[in-house]
């Protein structure tokens, strides 16, 4: 009997969480859709803060920070309420989630997914149903060659990221009479690592510059030896690495072990930069660069992001990353349309959002403006090298904080 | 879990889940919910046409019930519960767990994805040459693993998934990782896309359980099915009785993987961009598992009972308390109790429930 009485609980348990609950106020419901667990959760969760830390500048308000929407409370009299889901990193379930927040929560826009896999099919179904899709820091350039209209991507793709890479590297040739020419290719083998690998190629074409070796590996690999070994092989002058995370430690440790170096490393993204990373590589990751969109050194040229960071660092404890500053700089763009627009009409919004030229204190050169595939044609990042255990700025000049040490100084020099 | 299940369930039927009386039940049961269903969506405009009538408001409560979201949850329980019957039939009835049926979901889901995103055809022919490829890979990888018995067939099978997910994701005729995303192309049920309603995935996913669910149960009652049961208990017994072990095991392989690929096309054609990991993963090949288990191994209505447990749980806790993972909590603790109290799962503790009634 007693045994009944425990099944009868759990079934009257299960149905308790299947009862739909709502609550409806005046507000303007926006979603966010980050990979809120699984093996990108930490950066979704960050991300996730950075939409929060935008919200809470546009809704209260905030004097002391100087960016538009700051110093009154909402817009157009709305008040922003966010609805968070979860996309676990997963195609699938952040379609289903899209469609979720659109058809159930009824929210207004969505701004996601951090991962390109993802935000790919979501904003497809924002698209089929004309709402607007903000996309911080996906950067696979597919996204915005789809002729979409309502969606919106504020991060620079990796096409301009390779550009500037070999912008960089003749920047190199020209200043130092060197003659760079050979580059080799180590990404992980996704969708991520796979574009950019193919844009670099393509690129790399138009520069005169020659791809002589190209290793895909698997992400979360335990060892990459004849990864290194294959790029050792070819000796290239150039490396250009789509590595995240664990992948680009493992890397450098492996290129250190093989005792090889090429003579300018390159990595996309801001994969790199994690003080964690740092602090494990310790030397051996000095004088190797890459791409970053934002780092704590940057404050000086962004006097703003000073005390929008303290609002986020409230929430993560971390400051701002290449990747989550994107996505407060969605939503304060997205604000600021919406205003410029006059109405919470999505086809205006998203006019407004194409035509305008937006004031963004967060991002360099301080504008925004949306190309009519819904790039950011403001989007760039800069080449920062880690110096003596920070990141320093060393390209494009008139950003740079430190001159760029070159080429990377062999291992048994360091010591 | 297997042996567990084996040991306090399968090993000796208990007499009320084979009698003639509780079969025919049971198919009373299941025919009356199919019928439900199937008026379902139109139950639910009707009701919602009434209830404007009668309580003019924008959303009725009724219509606001059939929300695409809810549909959604429903196409998945039958999404779901009809892969895991697939499972069921090699994993439940024939005893064989294996771990690598998302290599056979995801052949089916390329299948379809290739003849329409690379061929720029309709997914049909695509969905049968996946089913097919997919039965004759699951011969091939079989006939070796079935050289292995209980936990080293199914660590083979785990294999068998990483050496599938790293093939696909360098394998440039399929995009490799990029993974094959689809145009936008006419909707119907020619290409079956539709991009706004989700009535048709409704109707596409409840015949597909449909199909799935009658196989099983005529398996059941059939010849093949008792010689399935036979390897299951015990192969040597089951030769000593003149029934070839391996080619039971082998031909219960390439139905169940057959049918797994039908589902892999329905899921490709829902989501409309299939890449490696979406399909080929070990979660993916967990799912299998974990609902039938659940719900009971072995058991017809096993595999519907876990999609219907778990599914909504894992679909509605993520809406409520999103990114929390408190879904895998739930399930993870549901597991252990089941394990513990009922190895045979829900569909047991449903069946106590109804012998209890009885004694009273």
């Amino acid at each position: 009997m007693n045994n009944r009485c425990f099944w009868l609980f759990m079934f009257a348990f299960l149905f308790g969480i299947l009862l739909p609950v709502s609550a409806e106020e005046k507000i303007l419901k926006i979603g966010t859709l980050f990979p809120l667990t699984g093996s990108c959760a930490l950066a979704g969760q960050r991300c996730k803060a950075a939409v929060e830390t935008a919200v809470e500048i546009i809704n209260n308000k905030h004097p002391e920070i100087n960016v538009p929407l700051a110093a009154g409370e909402g817009v157009l009299g709305y008040k922003i309420q966010l609805v968070h889901a979860d996309s676990q990193g997963k195609p699938d379930v952040g379609k289903s989630e899209a469609e979720r927040l659109f058809d159930q929560e009824n929210v207004y826009a969505i701004i996601g997914c951090y991962n390109s896999a993802v935000t790919k099919p979501a904003s497809f179904v924002a698209e089929r149903k004309k709402k607007i899709f903000v996309a911080g820091c996906s950067s696979s350039a597919a996204l915005t060659e789809r002729k979409m209209h309502y969606f919106f991507r504020l991060a620079p793709n990796d096409r301009i990221e390779s550009k500037e890479f070999c912008d960089f590297v003749q920047w190199l040739n020209k200043n130092n009479s060197s003659n760079l020419k050979t580059l080799g290719l180590i990404y992980e083998n996704t969708e991520f690592g796979k574009h950019a690998a193919d844009e670099a190629k393509q690129i790399a074409s138009k520069y005169e510059m020659e791809v002589v070796v190209d290793v895909p590996f698997n992400p979360g690999a335990t060892n990459l030896n004849s990864e290194v070994t294959t790029l050792k092989d070819k000796n290239p002058d150039v490396i250009f690495g789509a590595c995240l995370g664990g992948d680009y430690t493992l890397f450098i440790g492996t290129v250190n072990q093989q005792n090889w170096l090429p003579k300018v490393a390159l990595n996309y993204c801001s994969g790199f930069q994690d003080p964690q990373i740092s602090k494990q590589l310790g030397e051996k990751g000095y004088y190797f660069a890459g791409a970053s969109g934002y780092s704590p050194d940057f404050v000086k040229i962004m006097p703003v992001a000073e005390a929008i960071e303290k609002l986020y660092k409230e929430k993560t404890g971390v400051p701002f990353d290449t990747d989550s500053i994107l996505e407060t700089v969605g939503m304060l763009v997205l604000g600021q349309a919406i205003e410029k627009a006059g109405t919470i009409d999505s086809e205006k919004v998203a006019e407004t959002l194409h035509k305008e030229e937006f004031v963004s204190p967060l991002s360099f050169g301080g504008k925004v403006t949306f190309d009519e595939q819904g790039q950011n044609n403001k989007a760039m990042s800069v080449v920062v090298q880690l110096q003596n255990g920070e990141y320093r700025r060393v390209y494009p000049p008139e950003y740079s904080t430190a001159s760029v040490t070159f080429p990377i100084p062999s291992w048994d020099k360091r010591k | 879990m297997s042996d567990q299940s084996g040991a306090s369930g399968n090993l000796d039927p208990s007499p009320v889940s084979s009698s003639s009386y509780t079969k025919s039940v049971s198919d009373f049961i299941g025919i009356g919910l199919l019928l439900f269903l199937l008026v379902l969506p139109k139950l639910s405009v009707l009701f919602g046409a009434i209830e404007n009538y009668i309580f003019p408001a924008p959303y009725g409560r009724f219509q606001n019930l059939l929300s695409s979201n809810f549909l959604h949850v429903l196409i998945l329980i039958f999404l779901y519960s009809a892969m895991s019957q697939a499972w069921n039939i090699i994993g439940g009835y024939c005893g064989q767990i294996s771990f690598g049926h998302s290599v056979f979901f995801g052949i089916g889901a390329y299948g379809a994805g290739m003849s329409v995103v690379k061929y720029g055809m309709v997914p049909w022919p695509g969905v049968v040459a996946g089913a097919f490829a997919a039965s004759l890979i699951a011969l091939m990888i079989s006939y070796p693993c079935f050289k292995l018995r209980g936990h080293y067939f199914a660590i083979a099978t785990f294999a068998v998934v990483e050496i599938f997910n790293r093939m696909f994701m360098v394998w440039d005729w399929i995009n490799g990782a990029l993974g094959l995303d689809y145009p936008i192309i006419e909707e119907g049920w020619k290409q079956f896309i539709w991009y706004d309603s989700k009535v048709e995935y409704y109707y596409g996913a409840l015949a597909l359980m449909t199909l799935i669910f009658f196989i099983v149960r005529f398996l059941e009652t059939h010849r093949f099915g008792y010689y399935l049961r036979a390897v299951r208990e015990g192969a040597e017994i089951a030769e000593s009785l003149g029934v070839d072990s391996t080619r039971v095991k082998l031909s219960a392989m390439a139905l169940s993987a057959g049918i797994t690929a039908l589902c892999g096309s329905f899921f490709v054609q829902y989501n409309l961009r299939v890449d490696p990991p979406m399909v080929m993963s070990l979660d993916m090949s967990l799912n299998f598992v974990l609902i039938t288990v659940l719900g009971g191994i072995g058991t017809l209505w096993g595999p519907f009972l876990g999609a219907l447990v778990l599914i909504p749980l894992q679909e509605y806790t993520r809406a409520w308390w999103s990114g929390d993972g408190l879904d895998l909590i739930i399930f993870g603790f549901m597991i252990v109790i089941v394990v513990l109290k009922q190895p045979q799962g829900i569909q047991g503790i449903v069946s106590n429930m109804f012998k209890t009634k009885k004694r009273e």
